[in-house]
């Protein structure tokens, strides 16, 4: 088993990412790794996989609800979408992360 | 939702795939850049598959899987843990059943808890129960406001038995109970047909009216739903049934009827006769406050002690009030020797827990290598403890389910075993709160055998303890440790069980032994109690009738070849505890006693030739013979303690029929139990106002042909009547023994398990050392040590703990000596002879299981051994 510490703080930042992303409208697992990356302009590399077990845990919480569609390459995926609760989620998450972001700059600033 | 995944992730890498494509790589370099940038697609899986709800019980199934495997490739080791671990669960779950059924399962009657029984105890007058009288009823109901409802009944329903008459039917005896009419309404409960008694049904000279249980009316009256009303004869007068009792309501106990109490003024009216005891029901209020248990008792008591102060002619300035809650009056002196057996099964069930210990221990250190390795190669010490959990739970179910199996038969025979008075016994069964007790005992043991041994097993640094478990060199510090514990908790547990044993086996021995006076053990006692009113001739009473009766029947018996003697008793030796007690005092006492604490002793009315029947020796004076008439000079017979300090020839007064000048001492016997003397006062038939309701014969013939020839005597006599309870004054003596003797049947079967136990654990023990070091030995061998020396040094340290185990186990027993010398007759609870000698046995027994595979080990390693290794 992998050290279980080191995993949590990933997805509680993954999560918020991913919910973030879904703010902006529905969907797949590919896009919302290529948004990742784009909106941190490459300096966060998501292991891709590690996604998917993401996706499913806020699945299972239901902030996220899927569906299967046609995609614009002309291919069947499953296409993410935030529920009213997910929507909620999201703008907590963001208030929060700002408010930690903050503090720990504050901390951190040149004496 | 798993299933979407391998799609998805397809899909996400052909994205990926065509990304790398667009930008002109090669299909090779395009895959390669899409399966690492995806990641390890398997963990993905895992992951994803952790999420699921199922995936705690696919783990939980996984470790069971393992643990069956392991079980089943070891399975002679295991066979023997769960064999012992069923025994011990299946005892305890036995005897739990038993308690559950005698003291936890509720009574029939709602708010039990608010229930109280009162009488009065005299410590002046001696150890028996005061009882009360009928006005004393309204002295409670008027003084203590606490009450809700109270009620009056008598102490034993000894003598109130009626003979009911079924046209077309035999007639039988059933047990009936005079009650006043509040009752039922103490007891919470109401008829389920018709109605309960009312004030109305109280009165002198009422109507005759009866409430029939649940099991008469099925069984006499034939289940007829038209019974309410009708006339009913018992003992020959009409009775009209009101109601039929709610099935299971059977109080006090045997009661088959209920009949108003007070219908008679003789009753009603007068303090002295005494012969009730009060059941009150409490406000519902009362139980919440706090100490209301106390406050009754104290507002009882101060009620009693001023009706002494206002009727001094009544009741002594002694006496005090006894409050009793119903749970206990019920269960009686079985609620403390249930709990007292409970306790022992339960020492019996940490006994073989820590013999199961000791053998999955053995069995753990033994594994150490294979556990080590799997800490080594990445199992967390959380995983092995759980695996161990998993095998240990395994091992608990399948002993569990054998202990229900064994719980099942053992339940079966001591209900038959069991003595007859202990209530509601023979209801117990295995159900949901014996299914608990059970899954709890094998919770317990689980964690005790497994998880506790592993937990030792791993807290071994892995490294080392995979170079030892790998060549056994050494002995594992922490794993002997554990098992020292084991081994020095196994040998106190069980000797105390054997101590206790072995108590309750001398003191049965010296119940056996005791002179309970009456030496023809063979003599043939029956119940055969005058009834039907129409025997009585006109203008006659009840008395009369009797003395007549039984003087045509004795003399007919006596004539009878092959009867050596006969005579008729007021109540049988050992008949219960019940009899009658009566104050007395000699004539040159009468100046002291101002006040009525005058002793009491067991009055019995006898025919002449009694005496000579039951065995007991006349020391000094003579029998009764057939001049002692009733207008001739009133005579006693007194027994040898009371005779020690009042000799022949002075009169002594009884509570009942005067003076009577003592003529004859007959030597000490034992009317109401075989452990405990009382005193006794015999007076001649003729002379009491009693009838004697015993005959009690003798003869050269077996009892079949005297009980046949009685019968056919009695029947040319007055054919209505019916002899009953049969029995030898053997049987009787047995049958006073019987709780004693199950007591200590199962103890004794406790403690020779647990001692089997203890020399199970202490042989794998020292097997599983001999194991351990063999190296060691056969080096030692190899230099020339002499087997005995060898020996020694290997059992030494195990029978050392033996025996501070021992010293913990008896210091404990003699210390618990008295939570169970309620159980003891004759023997003291720290006889140190008894607590030694049982040490002693069971430190043979332990010499013994160590010797003998250190013995033949000793033998075995011999230099070839080390070369192998």
């Amino acid at each position: 088993m992998e050290d279980s510490r080191q995993v949590d703080i990933l997805q509680g930042t993954l999560n918020m990412m991913i919910l973030r992303v879904l703010q902006q409208g529905e969907a797949n697992g590919y896009e919302i790794a290529k948004a990742i990356g784009q909106r941190s302009e490459d300096l966060l590399q998501v292991e891709h996989g590690s996604l998917y077990p993401a996706l499913r845990r806020l699945e299972a919480k239901g902030l996220v609800k899927q569906q299967w569609r046609v995609s614009a390459t002309g291919r069947r995926a499953r296409y993410y979408a935030l529920t009213s609760a997910g929507k909620k989620q999201a703008v907590l998450e963001h208030s929060r992360w700002r408010t930690l972001v903050e503090a720990i700059t504050r901390v951190m600033k040149p004496v | 939702m798993a299933d979407d995944l391998p799609e998805e992730l397809a899909f996400h890498l052909d994205e990926l795939k065509q990304e790398r494509l667009a930008l002109g790589d090669t299909e090779a370099q395009a895959d390669r850049f899409a399966r690492i940038t995806l990641g390890n697609r398997t963990s993905v899986h895992e992951a994803v598959h952790e999420i699921g709800p199922f995936y705690f019980l696919e783990i939980a199934a996984r470790y069971v899987q393992i643990a069956l495997r392991t079980l089943f490739r070891h399975r002679g080791a295991y066979l023997a843990a769960i064999g012992i671990l069923a025994l011990g669960i299946g005892m305890s779950v036995a005897m739990f059943s038993l308690v559950d059924a005698v003291l936890i399962r509720p009574l029939p009657f709602p708010g039990q808890e608010l229930i109280r029984v009162i009488w009065k105890a005299d410590p002046l007058a001696g150890p028996h129960v005061e009882e009360l009288a009928y006005p004393e009823l309204r002295d409670l109901q008027e003084n203590i406001t606490e009450l809700e409802y109270a009620a009056v009944m008598p102490t034993s329903l000894y003598g109130y038995g009626q003979v009911l008459q079924m046209d077309g039917a035999k007639p039988v005896e059933i047990e009936a109970a005079p009650v006043s009419h509040d009752f039922f309404r103490v007891l919470g409960v109401s008829p389920a047909q018709g109605r309960n008694f009312a004030s109305s049904d109280e009165r002198v000279n009422a109507p005759p009216v009866v409430i029939v249980s649940d099991r008469v009316w099925r069984q006499q009256l034939g289940g007829n739903a038209k019974v309410v009303g009708r006339l009913i004869r018992l003992s020959g007068k009409g009775y009209t049934v009101i109601g039929v009792m709610a099935p299971g309501v059977e109080f006090p106990r045997g009661a088959g009827l209920w009949l108003p109490l007070g219908v008679e003024s003789r009753i009603v009216e007068r303090r002295g006769a005494t012969f009730l005891q009060a059941i009150v029901r409490l406000k519902a209020a009362q139980s919440k406050a706090p100490q209301s248990g106390d406050r009754i008792a104290r507002r009882v008591n101060e009620l009693f002690k001023r009706l002494a102060a206002d009727y001094p002619a009544f009741y002594s300035k002694s006496q005090h009030g006894v409050v009793t809650p119903l749970v206990e009056y019920w269960t009686g002196s079985a609620r403390i020797h249930l709990w007292i057996m409970l306790g022992a099964s339960l020492l019996l069930l940490i006994a073989s827990t820590i013999t199961c210990g000791i053998l999955l221990l053995s069995r753990t250190l033994s594994r150490r290598h294979e556990i080590n390795t799997r800490v080594a190669l990445g199992a967390s010490r959380g995983q092995i403890l759980w695996q161990l959990a998993a095998e240990g739970t395994v091992i608990a179910t399948i002993a569990a389910a054998g202990g229900l199996w064994i719980a099942e038969a053992a339940i079966r025979s001591l209900i038959r075993w069991a003595p007859p008075d202990i209530p509601r016994l023979p209801d117990a069964t295995l159900n949901l709160h014996t299914f608990w007790f059970a899954a709890a005992a094998a919770a317990i043991a689980a964690v005790g055998c497994s998880v506790v041994p592993g937990w030792f097993a791993i807290r071994m640094h892995p490294e080392s303890a995979l170079r030892e478990g790998g060549s056994r060199s050494s002995r594992s510090r922490r794993g002997a440790k554990t098992r020292n514990v084991f081994i020095l908790a196994q040998a106190a547990v069980t000797v105390m069980l054997l101590a206790i044993a072995a108590l309750l086996v001398l003191s049965y021995r010296s119940m056996m032994a005791a002179n309970t006076g009456f030496a023809n053990r063979e003599a043939l006692t029956m119940n055969l109690q005058l009834r039907s009113p129409e025997a009585i001739p006109v203008g006659g009473t009840d008395v009369e009738a009797s003395r007549s009766f039984y003087t045509n029947l004795l003399g007919r018996l006596r004539q009878a070849p092959g009867v050596t003697s006969a005579a008729g008793v007021l109540i049988r030796p050992l008949e219960g505890t019940i009899g009658w007690d009566v104050p007395y005092e000699f004539e040159f006492e009468t100046a002291r006693s101002s006040n009525r604490a005058l002793p009491k002793a067991n009055y019995e009315v006898v025919t002449p030739h009694y005496f000579k029947t039951v065995g007991t020796p006349l020391l000094e004076g003579r029998d009764f013979d057939d001049h002692d008439l009733e207008t001739g000079n009133a005579v006693a017979i007194i027994d040898q303690t009371l005779a020690d300090h009042s000799p022949l020839g002075y009169r002594v007064h009884l509570g009942l029929g005067g003076w009577k000048k003592v003529i004859g001492v007959c030597s000490d016997a034992r009317y109401r139990s075989i452990t405990a003397k009382g005193i006794d006062i015999f007076v001649p038939y003729l002379q009491a106002a009693q009838p004697t309701n015993y005959l009690v014969i003798r003869g050269t013939r077996g009892a079949g042909e005297l009980t046949a020839l009685v019968r056919r005597s009695v029947a040319e006599i007055d054919s209505r009547q019916a002899i009953a309870g049969v029995a030898t004054i053997g049987e009787l003596i047995d049958g006073n023994a019987a709780r004693h003797r199950f007591n200590m049947i199962l103890l004794l079967w406790f403690g020779i398990c647990a001692a089997i136990l203890a020399a199970s654990g202490v042989y794998s023990v020292v097997a599983e050392t001999m194991v351990e070091r063999r190296t060691e030995i056969a080096i030692k061998i190899a230099l020339g040590c002499k087997r005995p020396g060898l020996i020694r040094e290997i059992v030494s340290g195990t029978l050392g703990l033996v025996l501070t185990g021992e010293v913990l186990g008896l210091g404990g027993a003699a210390g618990a000596g008295s939570f169970f010398s309620d159980l003891l007759y004759g023997v003291s609870p720290h006889d140190p002879v008894i607590l030694a000698f049982m040490g002693v046995c069971l430190f043979a027994v332990s010499f013994m299981a160590a010797f003998c595979p250190a013995w033949i080990a000793a033998g075995r390693y011999s230099s070839a051994s080390l070369r192998v290794s």
